[in-house]
């Protein structure tokens, strides 16, 4: 398998759904929208909290709920892309030329997923490193004591779960290529798998002691989704190498 | 290991069913290195179908094909990297946020091409096909036409062995279609590529192809050498005879001719059908004219491939 010719797809993929306008708002704006979010929270609460009980409180919300904002966002952008890149083929009936290149499925898929998954990723470690930075800075300025925004159990979700949930995202996107023939109704179907990030966002809240999330609590929803996420990705990637071969594609036009 | 292959594409058996319907039903053919062959048929015969099995972007349910030697079954890849496809609707198959130039580098690549071969190449082709000052715009902004010579361009560019081409000059303006038509032949002639084309386009495949096929619901119902199957329809001409009068009555005493085969009006002419015509023409002349019709004018209307493409459907029909 030629990894170059996987590369050059990834490419020219990204490149064509970053020509689509919604596609392009959704990568910047999503992969704006969710480190925003978080830091203007933080800053809020930083800047104007006096130290006490409550800011302690208000504070123990944030990792937990900054790291799953970070990786929500970050699914967006990926079922939109690997929707256009899939499915998109399809409607603007390119599917044929490049499925008549001397390229096997394996580099094509490669392709694909590397043209959604890459961008995902990076906008995904560039607002985690944002938060970090950006709340680091919120507390030297404030004077309040320091606290690492992701923490341990966020960059967790971050680093492991996260691009789990991303590639099962696209693989999604492979498995109903074969069956859809829009690209809103592809990027909708695979868009539900961010549901799966609901776990450690919602978990820790709806068990809380004494009015904060106990961190033990935290760490478990996080192992559970990113279990979750394994078993995800490898039953929805072996249906979608299973499922694509360009006899379906072609004969389901 | 050099393979000597005489017949670039050989088509064994080859049958292709979705679900229930048999779209291709074990077709038989060959096309020699370097020549046209033209494969027509109505909608829906299964034209495409056989490019796309050609291609290898189906399977097939039965049956094989060899392309350039290799077996589509057993090599895809390979056939794909000697394979140029334009598939049908061919205008319509660009990527149309990409400009011309864009779009035919990065299929370049995807093809193997090497990378400082790949500038050369597209200025040839867009040359050629008059469109280089057009390089740098979307393909969403072209005309039909002119994105049907971007698609075809793109087969070309890697100087395929086979040439898969589905309907490649519709959407052509007259002066494109020749053009295309010249370079199909010279380049069948001087670097001996082979053309599979499908085509509606009789008279073109009349002028370049020299074999055709007519394929319909699935099954080549006729088969050979264009010189051939010119040479069959000889003696099946038809004479126009335009008479001024009454060409019922006309065409009632030509019917009750034994040697008219044939016989049906059209406005003011009869359209006759003679069984050898080198001898009955001039015994049915004499015959209208003793009978008091008023013939005008007689004509030979020479048989064309149209003639014979819609009268080998509707056999197959029936």
């Amino acid at each position: 398998m030629a990894f170059s010719k996987a590369m050059l797809v990834a490419r020219a993929d990204l490149k064509m759904a970053l020509q689509v306008k919604y596609v392009r708002l959704s990568l910047i704006g999503m992969g704006a929208f969710g480190p925003i979010i978080a830091l203007l929270l933080i800053v809020l609460v930083v800047a104007s909290v006096p130290l006490g009980a409550d800011y302690y409180i208000l504070m123990a919300f944030f990792p937990p709920m900054g790291a799953t904002l970070l990786a929500m966002f970050s699914v967006i952008p990926a079922t939109m892309i690997s929707a256009n890149a899939l499915v998109g083929e399809r409607e603007q009936n390119t599917l044929e030329p490049i499925l008549s290149t001397p390229l096997t499925d394996r580099e094509l898929l490669l392709g694909k997923t590397l043209s959604s998954f890459i961008p995902s990723i990076a906008l995904l470690l560039a607002g985690t490193c944002a938060v970090l930075l950006g709340s680091t800075i919120a507390f030297v300025v404030t004077g309040k004591p320091w606290m690492m925004i992701p923490d341990v159990p966020g960059l967790f979700l971050i680093l492991c779960a996260a691009p789990l949930v991303i590639l099962t995202a696209v693989s999604v996107n492979i498995i109903i290529s074969g069956k859809v023939k829009r690209v809103y109704e592809a990027y909708q179907s695979s868009g539900m798998i961010i549901l799966v990030l609901m776990i450690p966002m919602l978990v820790p809240i709806v068990t809380l002691e004494a009015d904060m999330p106990n961190p033990n609590v935290i760490w478990l929803a996080n192992l559970f989704t990113f279990l979750i996420s394994i078993i995800l990705v490898t039953v929805t990637w072996a249906l979608a190498l299973k499922r694509f071969n360009r006899d379906t594609m072609v004969s389901r036009r | 290991m050099v393979v000597c292959v005489s017949e670039e594409v050989e088509i064994l058996g080859l049958t292709k069913n979705f679900g229930e319907l048999v779209a291709l039903d074990h077709i038989e053919e060959s096309v020699p290195e370097g020549s046209i062959f033209g494969l027509l048929g109505p909608n829906g015969a299964g034209k495409s179908t056989t490019i796309r099995l050609l291609c290898t972007l189906l399977k097939p349910t039965d049956g094989t094909a060899k392309v350039g030697g290799l077996d589509i079954r057993e090599s895809p890849v390979k056939v794909r990297e000697i394979t140029g496809v334009l598939p049908e609707e061919g205008n319509h198959t660009l990527y149309p946020s990409l400009t011309v130039y864009e779009n035919l580098e990065y299929f370049g690549r995807l093809y193997g091409v090497p990378d400082d071969e790949i500038p050369g190449r597209i200025q040839d082709l867009l040359t050629f096909m008059e469109l280089w000052e057009r390089k740098d715009d979307k393909t969403g902004t072209l005309s039909t036409g002119n994105r049907q010579r971007v698609a075809l361009c793109r087969a070309l560019l890697h100087n395929p062995r086979v040439l898969l081409l589905d309907e490649p000059t519709s959407a052509l303006d007259p002066v494109a279609a020749k053009r295309v038509r010249e370079l199909i032949m010279s380049l069948s002639q001087k670097y001996r590529q082979t053309f599979f084309i499908n085509s509606h386009n009789l008279a073109e495949v009349q002028r370049i192809c020299d074999r055709i096929a007519i394929i319909d619901k699935g099954k080549i119902i006729l088969t050979g050498k264009t010189t051939e199957l010119r040479e069959k329809l000889h003696g099946q001409q038809e004479y126009r005879i335009r008479i001024v009068g009454d060409p019922s009555k006309a065409e009632s005493l030509v019917r009750s001719v034994d040697y008219v085969e044939s016989a049906s009006t059209e406005v003011d002419t009869i359209v006759v059908r003679i069984r050898d015509p080198l001898q009955n023409n001039s015994k049915l002349i004499r015959k209208l004219l003793d009978a008091g019709v008023n013939v005008v004018e007689f004509s030979e209307e020479e048989a064309s491939l149209e003639d014979l493409y819609l009268e080998t459907i509707k056999g197959g029909s029936s």
